[in-house]
Order: C-alpha cells, then sequence, then structure tokens
C-alpha cells in the first residue's frame, strides 16, 4: 500500500473561514484564524494511505480478494466508465482533536471551533496532496482520475466504510470506525477515485466539479460551496 | 559540447512484444535483440548517450514481477546491451527510476532502504561498464539524494546525471523548486542536474532557465512530446518529431546541453532535435559570483552582504532551558515543533537545531527533530551540534541543504565536520577556535578562518559554503570584546568576502538590562557588517533594532516597510479609531459581550457593581439584552458561529465576574437542562456550542457528554429535574437514537421538554420523532430554549 504524508507548510485560512461558517463575515479578526491555522500545523500528524484496484463499472465491483459492491446509483454514475479505482484514506491523528476538546472545555469556545475547521481543512489538504501525487502516476499509465468520492455524499451508504477501511488499509494509519460507522480520528477520509481511460460520466456527474458539496442535499449548510 | 539522449523506451518495447502487464527490464534477458534494436534506432537518429531499459530495474520495482534476486543480472545485461549497440557510437547511462514510494518523512520507506536499493542497482550498472549513472523522474528530493548518496559511494568515478520531474505549478508533486534542488543537489556533487518526464518542451524551457542559474553544472532536459490528453482511451502526446525538434533552440538557450526525449517522444523525434542542434553554438552560462545559499525541500535562502538581513533563529536549544530539555529527553518534539513554527511567524528565516540534552542518544533526537522541523516549515536549518554521529544522522535526514554549526579549527572538528559537509553538501559556519582556545584579537581570528577555509576547500568545498562567526565575548570580563568583534567583522568582509554570523546575547553576560545592551551591540554590528544574526527572534529590541538598522543600511529604500510599521507611528492606528463616544457601563459592557471583547467585560461589570447597578440589572439590561442581539443578527446572516462563540466567552467571563462579586447572583436560573450527544456518535462540538450558549443564558446545564446510552440520559433528566433534554446526533447511522431516548423518557415518565439537533436533523424528523423543538443551531436553540420552559 502506498503511504504518502503530505507536509503542511501552510493551512489553507479561506478553507479555515468556510468551515468555521465565516465566509460571509466581513469583520472578523484574521489574526485568530491564522493562530489556528498554525495550531493546527503543529498538531496535525498527516497520514495517507492508497491502493489501486480494478473496477468493474457495469456491475460496480470493487476487484479486492473479496470483492466490494459499491452500493448507490450517484457513486455508480460517478464511476460509470472507470477501469480502476483508487480506494483512499487520510488523517490528520488524535492530538488535534482532543486539543479542539480540550480548549472548549476551558471555555475557549471560538479557538476551538477555529481549531477545529483548521483541522478539517487540513484533513482536506492532505487528501489533495495525494490526489497530486497520484495524478502523475495515473497519467503515466494513462488514466485520467474523477475527483474523490466518500461514504455519505449522496446515496453512497455510511454503512459502507468497513469496506473502505478494508480497501485502503486505512488502520494502518491509525484509522479506526466506530459501531455508528464514524472515522476515528474523527478528522479523517475515506474516499473513492475513479481512473479512466475514456471519459464515460453522465452530463450530469461530469459537471459536478465542486466536489462533495453540489451533490449534498443540506442547501442551509453554512460550509456550503456551491 | 551538446549531447543528444534518447527518447522512450515503453512504448518501442510494447511494438517490441512485452506484453501488457510484464516486466519491461526482463526483456534484457529474454528478447535482448529488441532492446538493442531500439537502442541502435535511436543511436542512427543521432543519440550521442543512449540509456540502459533498467528505469524499473531496482529491487524494489523488481519486487513486483518477482524478480528482485535478478537485480544484477538484468542491470548487467541491460549495460551488455546497450554497449553492443553504441559500439562505440555513443556513451551508455544507467538508468534509475524512483523506487515507487515515497521516502519517509513523506511516506513508509526508510532512507537507508532507498539508499541500499540504489546502491545495489548503481553497483550493478557500474561493474558492467556504465558511462554515466542517470537518476530520473524523482518526484522526491529526498529520494533523489539517497540515490545520488547510493551512487558516488558506490561508483564514486561515474559522473551521476540527477533528473526530477516537475508539476504544472513548477515544483515536484512533493513541492520541491527547481532552484532548491539546483542548490542541494550541486553542493552534494550531482555531474549534472536536469528534468525530465510530466511535461512538455515549453514548460520546461523556464525551469531550465533557473537549473542554469543556480548551479555550475551542465544541464539536461528530456521533455515528454508535449502535454498529453485522453483520446478513444489513449494517451495522445500531441507534438510531431518536427514541432518538439524546434523547441531544441529553446532549450539551447535556456542553458541546457544534455537533450533528449521522455514519453511520447520517438527516434523521429530525436533526429529532429539532433538536426536543430547540430551546428547550434553552446548556450553561454554567466559566471556568477558564488553565493551562500541555503535550501529546505521547497525555499532556497541566500545569506550576502548586498541584501537584507537573514535571521537564524535560535530557541531550538535546550541549553540552559530546564522543561525543553526534559521534553526531549522524554522524547517528545512538541515544544521544539512550537519553537519552529514561532520563530518563522516572528521572522526567521533560517532555524538553528540543537539537540544538546545529557544523556540521551544524540543521533537519534537529531534526526527526529530535523525529520518533524523539516516537515513543519520551509525555513532551511543549521545543525548545530558538536558531535559528528550526530551531525551525520542530522545531514541524511535534512531534504534540503544546512548549514553546519560549527567548524572550528580544531583538529578534530576539521577531520570528521569538513568530509562530512562535503559529502551531504552542506554549508558550513567557521568559527574561529583553535585547539589553544579562542584567539583574541581581530587579526588572530582571521587567520583561524584562513586556516578553516583552506582545510575545508582541500576537502573540495569552495566558495559559497562559508559562513564566517566573529565570535563574541563578553565585555564584563574583556573590555575590548566588542571592539574586537567590530573589527572582526570588518576585517572578514574586506579580507574574505564572506558573510558573517554571530551568536550576540553573550556580549552583554553579566550586565543589568541586558536587552539595551544587545540590541546597541546589534546595530553596531549591523554596520560593521554582520549579515546574519544568530538570535531570539521573539526579542523586540533586537526585532526593532533590525528594522531600524534596514532603513539606515538601506535594506528598506527610503525607509518605506520601517514607515508603514504601526509600532513606528506617533499615533498607533488602533488608538486613532478608538471608540469615539464613551458608553455609559451597562451599555458598554452589552458592546463588549457583542463584540466578543472578552478582557474588556470583567472591569466593566465590576465598575457597573461600583456604580450601584444590581446584578439583576445587569443580566436583564447588558447580557441579555446583548445575547437577544446577538441571536438576531446570528438569524439575520450578520454574525456568525465563531463570533457568536466570542460573545459567550465574553458573557462566561462577566458571569464569573457576577458570581464573584455577589455570589446569590449565581441563582439566577431559567431552568435545568439535561444534555447530550447520542449513543454511537462521537462528534459532540455543536453540542457543546449549544451547552456553553445555554449555560452563558442563564441555564443550568448537566452535559453528560457525547456517545451517551438512552437509560442514562433518561436517568439524568429524572434526577435533575430536568426542564429541557438536549439531544444532539450527527448522523443518519446514529439519529434513530432520538427516537429511542424520546421513547425512553415517556416510557419513565418524564415530563421534560426534548429538543433535538445535529447536522443531519431535521425539522420533519424531529416531528416524526415527538421532539418538542428542533433547533437548527446553537443560537435558536436558546431562543426555543427559553420559550420551551415559559
Amino acid at each position: 500500500m502506498p503511504v504518502y504524508n503530505a507536509p503542511l507548510l501552510a493551512i489553507d485560512a479561506q478553507e479555515t473561514r468556510r468551515y468555521a461558517g465565516l465566509m460571509k463575515a466581513t469583520n472578523f479578526d484574521e489574526s485568530k484564524i491564522e493562530a489556528a491555522c498554525q495550531d493546527a500545523r503543529l498538531l496535525a500528524a498527516p497520514k495517507g494511505i492508497w491502493q489501486v484496484y480494478d473496477y468493474d463499472c457495469e456491475k460496480q465491483e470493487i476487484a479486492a480478494a473479496p470483492a466490494c459492491l459499491l452500493q448507490g446509483d450517484k457513486i455508480g454514475a460517478h464511476l460509470a466508465g472507470c477501469e480502476k479505482v483508487i480506494a483512499l484514506a487520510a488523517t490528520v491523528g488524535k492530538a488535534i482533536e482532543e486539543t479542539v476538546t480540550k480548549r472548549f472545555e476551558e471555555g475557549q469556545y471560538a479557538a476551538s471551533v477555529l481549531l477545529d475547521a483548521a483541522a478539517t481543512a487540513a484533513v482536506e489538504q492532505v487528501a489533495d496532496a495525494m490526489e497530486k501525487a497520484i495524478r502523475p502516476k495515473a497519467a503515466a499509465k494513462g488514466y485520467g482520475m474523477r475527483w474523490r468520492f466518500s461514504p455519505g455524499y449522496g446515496d453512497w451508504p455510511i454503512e459502507q466504510q468497513p469496506e473502505l477501511i478494508r480497501l485502503t488499509d486505512a488502520t494502518t494509519i491509525g484509522i479506526e470506525l466506530s459501531s455508528s460507522m464514524m472515522l476515528i480520528p474523527r478528522k479523517s477520509i475515506t474516499a473513492i477515485i475513479g481512473l479512466y481511460k475514456e471519459d464515460k460520466s453522465t452530463p450530469e456527474a461530469a459537471t459536478i466539479h465542486k466536489k462533495g458539496c453540489a451533490v449534498c442535499p443540506k442547501t442551509d449548510c453554512p460550509s456550503r460551496n456551491v | 559540447m551538446i549531447h543528444i539522449f534518447d527518447g522512450a523506451m515503453g512504448t518501442m518495447l510494447q511494438a517490441g512484444g512485452l506484453k501488457p502487464g510484464g516486466c519491461p527490464e526482463l526483456m534484457n534477458v529474454e528478447n535482448p535483440e529488441v532492446v538493442k534494436n531500439i537502442h541502435r534506432a535511436y543511436i542512427e537518429a543521432g543519440s550521442t548517450i543512449i540509456e540502459t531499459n533498467t528505469f524499473g530495474a531496482s529491487t524494489l520495482k523488481l519486487e513486483h514481477y518477482g524478480l528482485a534476486d535478478r537485480t544484477y543480472e538484468l542491470n548487467a545485461a541491460a549495460v551488455k546491451i546497450a554497449k553492443e549497440a553504441a559500439a562505440g557510437r555513443a556513451k551508455v547511462a544507467g538508468s534509475m527510476g524512483p523506487t515507487g514510494r515515497f521516502v519517509v518523512p513523506l511516506g513508509d520507506l526508510e532512507f537507508e532502504a532507498a539508499y541500499q536499493c540504489f546502491a545495489e542497482q548503481a553497483k550493478a550498472l557500474a561493474e558492467a561498464g556504465a558511462d554515466y549513472l542517470i537518476i530520473e523522474t524523482c518526484i522526491d528530493i529526498q529520494e533523489m539524494r539517497a540515490a545520488l548518496l547510493a551512487a558516488k559511494d558506490t561508483a564514486p568515478n561515474v559522473p551521476v546525471i540527477c533528473q526530477l520531474s516537475y508539476s504544472e505549478d513548477g515544483r515536484t508533486v512533493t513541492g520541491t523548486d527547481p532552484q532548491s534542488a539546483a542548490i542541494i543537489l550541486a553542493a552534494m556533487g550531482a555531474d549534472i542536474i536536469g528534468v525530465n518526464c510530466s511535461l512538455g518542451p515549453e514548460q520546461l524551457v523556464p525551469i531550465v532557465r533557473t537549473l542554469a542559474e543556480n548551479c555550475e553544472v551542465p544541464i539536461s532536459v528530456q521533455p515528454n512530446a508535449g502535454m498529453p490528453y485522453l483520446e478513444n482511451g489513449e494517451t495522445v502526446f500531441p507534438m510531431g518529431p518536427e514541432d518538439f525538434g524546434r523547441w531544441g533552440t529553446k532549450l539551447l538557450e535556456a542553458g541546457a546541453t544534455y537533450l533528449g526525449g521522455c514519453c511520447g517522444t520517438t527516434p523521429a523525434h530525436i533526429a529532429a532535435l539532433a538536426q536543430t542542434v547540430k551546428n547550434a553554438n553552446e548556450p553561454e552560462r554567466p559566471k556568477r559570483p558564488k553565493r551562500l545559499w541555503l535550501a529546505s525541500r521547497s525555499k532556497s535562502v541566500c545569506i550576502d552582504k548586498d541584501i537584507p538581513t537573514r535571521l537564524i533563529g535560535e530557541r531550538i536549544n535546550p541549553t540552559g532551558r530546564k522543561k525543553l530539555a526534559a521534553e526531549i529527553r522524554e522524547g517528545s518534539f512538541l515544544s521544539v515543533k512550537k519553537e519552529a513554527l514561532n520563530q518563522v511567524k516572528a521572522g526567521a528565516q533560517l532555524l538553528d537545531v540543537n539537540m544538546g540534552v545529557g544523556g540521551i542518544d544524540q543521533p537519534a533526537a537529531m534526526k527526529h527533530a530535523v525529520t518533524e522541523i523539516s516537515q513543519l516549515t520551509d525555513a532551511p536549518l543549521a545543525i548545530d551540534t558538536s558531535d559528528a554521529k550526530a551531525l551525520e544522522a542530522g545531514l541524511r535526514a535534512y531534504p534540503g541543504r544546512a548549514l553546519i554549526n560549527s567548524v572550528s579549527a580544531e583538529k578534530e572538528r576539521i577531520a570528521e565536520f569538513l568530509p562530512l559537509a562535503k559529502k551531504y553538501g552542506a554549508a558550513i559556519l567557521c568559527l574561529p577556535i583553535t585547539d589553544d582556545g579562542v584567539p583574541k584579537t581581530a587579526q588572530d581570528r582571521l587567520e583561524t578562518i584562513r586556516g578553516i577555509i583552506k582545510a575545508a576547500k582541500e576537502n573540495g568545498l569552495d566558495d559559497g559554503d562559508f559562513l564566517l562567526d566573529a565570535l563574541v565575548m563578553t565585555i564584563s570580563a574583556d573590555a575590548n570584546a566588542c571592539h574586537e568583534v567590530l573589527r572582526t567583522l570588518a576585517l572578514y568582509r574586506e579580507e574574505l568576502g564572506y558573510p558573517s554570523t554571530m551568536g550576540l546575547s553573550n556580549i552583554s553576560f553579566g550586565l543589568p538590562n541586558r536587552p539595551l545592551i544587545n540590541s546597541t551591540f546589534f546595530t553596531m554590528c549591523l554596520a560593521a557588517g554582520l549579515d546574519a544574526p544568530i538570535m531570539n527572534p521573539y526579542d523586540d529590541s533586537m526585532q526593532q533594532a533590525l528594522k531600524a538598522s534596514a532603513a539606515l543600511l538601506g535594506h528598506d529604500p527610503n525607509g518605506l516597510a520601517f514607515s508603514k510599521d504601526e509600532a513606528n507611528l506617533s499615533v498607533p492606528k488602533k488608538a486613532a479609531v478608538a471608540k469615539e463616544t464613551i458608553l455609559a457601563t451597562l451599555p458598554a459592557i452589552k458592546q463588549a459581550v457583542i463584540e466578543g471583547e472578552k478582557d474588556d467585560v470583567a472591569p466593566l461589570v465590576e465598575k457597573a457593581i461600583q456604580e450601584g447597578h444590581s446584578a439583576n440589572e445587569i443580566t436583564e439590561q447588558a447580557l441579555t439584552a446583548a445575547m437577544t442581539e446577538i441571536g438576531e443578527d446570528f438569524g439575520a446572516g450578520r454574525m456568525f458561529l465563531p463570533q457568536v462563540l466570542l460573545s459567550a466567552e465574553t458573557m462566561r467571563a462577566a458571569f464569573n465576574k457576577l458570581k464573584e462579586l455577589i455570589p446569590a447572583s449565581a441563582n439566577a436560573e431559567n431552568g435545568t437542562v439535561v444534555i447530550a450527544t447520542v449513543k454511537g456518535d462521537v462528534h459532540d462540538l455543536g453540542k457543546n456550542i449549544t451547552g456553553a450558549l445555554l449555560a452563558n443564558s442563564g441555564f443550568k446545564l448537566i452535559d453528560l457528554g457525547k456517545d451517551v446510552d438512552s437509560t442514562d440520559i433518561v436517568k439524568a433528566a429524572i434526577e435533575n429535574n430536568a426542564d429541557i433534554v438536549g439531544l444532539c446526533a450527527l448522523m443518519t447511522t446514529t439519529m434513530v437514537q432520538i427516537d429511542k431516548v424520546i421513547a425512553d423518557l415517556k416510557a419513565a415518565g418524564c415530563n421534560a421538554k426534548v429538543m433535538v439537533g445535529g447536522a443531519a436533523v431535521t425539522q420533519e424528523y424531529a416531528d416524526s420523532a415527538g421532539a418538542d423543538a428542533y433547533a437548527p443551531d446553537g443560537v435558536k436553540a436558546v431562543e426555543l430554549a427559553k420559550g420551551l420552559v415559559k
């Protein structure tokens, strides 16, 4: 299983603002966001792992041993025409969310929420960096890459999370699953990326390039990025 | 001389019978004629250097085909084939491609394992007679360093070509820019530095230029035949031979003298390229004075006399710092990392790393610290140790060009440190100390430094590798200490011209008001020619002195930056925009809460009490009124969650002050709320936010935490005679627990109202579950809670 632990030389302040629900705020103290981003860099332990599998897009089946059948029409449409898939897992570790909790207990509510937002931005960056590292490898073999799709997006049930853990071997980078299908540490990602030689995605799926937000039904989400 | 490499090998192997999924390098023994014919085709096209069919012939790659035990055989066979094909008409370069794994800390491949893997391949290629070793298509500078070290150690007489691959943003996917790559690899002894694959010739022109500008060795380039795209399921490289060949001129002009092709190129492409450059002149590489450059994985920093002062942060040093030393001893590097980030934030451009803790494994600690810091910041590092083993551990682990702090004229240092500097491409901080001690006069220090530089040059170091320490002694012990330092700086600059450094604070040892002495001394040194002080970047007086000196010495032309610095304005901007109206105390408290000015509110509450306001008045007219306004602003999208939380913190500070001054006021409560995140759910930030807002709005809060069993919620609700039970669930998988808790509460005869919320919960769901209220956010929850207890 290839491993890539992307360095976090900076955390995107704009994304941190978004996850903190500050997209429309005009007068928020930027130094508080900066401080949260810096603390997140200090506390994050970025880790990522992935594996490439053959994929049968007719059956929505990943050729692992044993095979994994993907449930849901959205993921099926998203992976239409893909011959292979990459199963990917990323995390920024436990320490960061322990500090989020500790700060809240100490009454530093805002700092806690901002650190939580920076941690979200951080784990997304780690997964983005993995994609960036994988892309040339895929391109060298003649594959284009779909954007990453996670259990819970659209109608893909998060009950398939155990399969993602298995496909990615995520436990080796310290990701576990709770009985209610939650990733622990919370600031972790599992996802599938489709590899295609010929773009056969539906026009609907192909035009959705805003990642998860566009397919998410929660239109009143303060972090919505559409 | 202009050299022409060959082009792509893989596609031609497939045409020659390589099966999809087959091992290309196995052809070297199973179909040597196919490989040989490809070489011949390229030589006939004009290649003067051909690459062996060994790109994936490292043990780690051959493992995928179960051929790991045939590494030597496949590499040796490849060289033999290439030499036979060349028959003296072309040179043979032994190709070494990446392992396919990232080296620690980016990945899980240990540096030593990568080194062994490349050493094994390099040995086979060199023993079979390769004229060059070419390490190519690397995207991780640390893997390249491992390969280059392995090649140099195994085959010291074979020239090594180092080619990284860059993405469209001009960096490798792991963040290395061509300038840093050139600096790091040239210092380590790469004979030719270049770039191949990923991009077409047009995109590689600026990269070639940057490489050429940052080292003196020849530059190589092997582009793809343009930027590939997918068409009908095939990867298409858009450039035909003529198009491709034409770029030869531009690549030459940019500074490359070794040219060839990568993916998508054929003998026809190479023929066109060779034709273009056949009668071309070699590019001029203007000889530049060698400057001292240091580099991290992704950033280069220059230290020199004609550019602004560089600040080397000294704080990663446990000497005299018991807590830091204890942490390092226990194997924790959190404070080290914190110092790294904070110093860079405070303006340090380089970081000194010292792990001088007694009784620990120094090499292991240095390796660990260097690895952690290099993942966290792009400031280049100085490895500060007197232990040769710790130095080597640090240099080996560092994915950049480090500074060695320090090399004195002591025999042992010269003997041990200089070869390490050469091997790992590090620069050295030269310290004028001899086996007999510290030379007292400036002239003696200069002579000592001359000795160190002579020895360094004998070890292969050169101009651009030296930073000179003026050596600061204490004025309380030696009245001339300052004079000698200033004189030393002047002599260094006049006689040698290399940049200078020093640790400053020693000057004031034993004196009172050390900051004043230090900053005064600092400005004197800057004027005398100090280029890169090693100092505490948090020291405000030093920072101010540095800024003022920059303006005086012309590093900040006309004091422009100085003029914009808020600290230097006669009326600080903050004061200038201070509140025009002075509010009465209660409105001021309300205002402080709304603006989240936590530190201001307690004194205001105290003042209000002194003015005779009752606790009730303060709560009602200031605090509750503020919360109401905040609720409205939040609902209307004028205020956002983090701002509400700052207000909540301010409310909390106000309530705490009230309770402290009038303990009876603590009883003013709206009601009791039992709150919990349901069983199976571990997300509690939303629940915590709601709890905090309720607690600071006059509710008695009993927070049961996360992942709470229904039985425990019911029990707590009854025992505490709760008015409200708040339930939170974030996921669709855990939301169903809400139904269970509501049913259990009813079954137990509990009359508390139930309020629910959480990302997945909706009004509809709340209604169907039988909840009394649905709160989409914490602010709304407070409003709803007040309604529920009325």
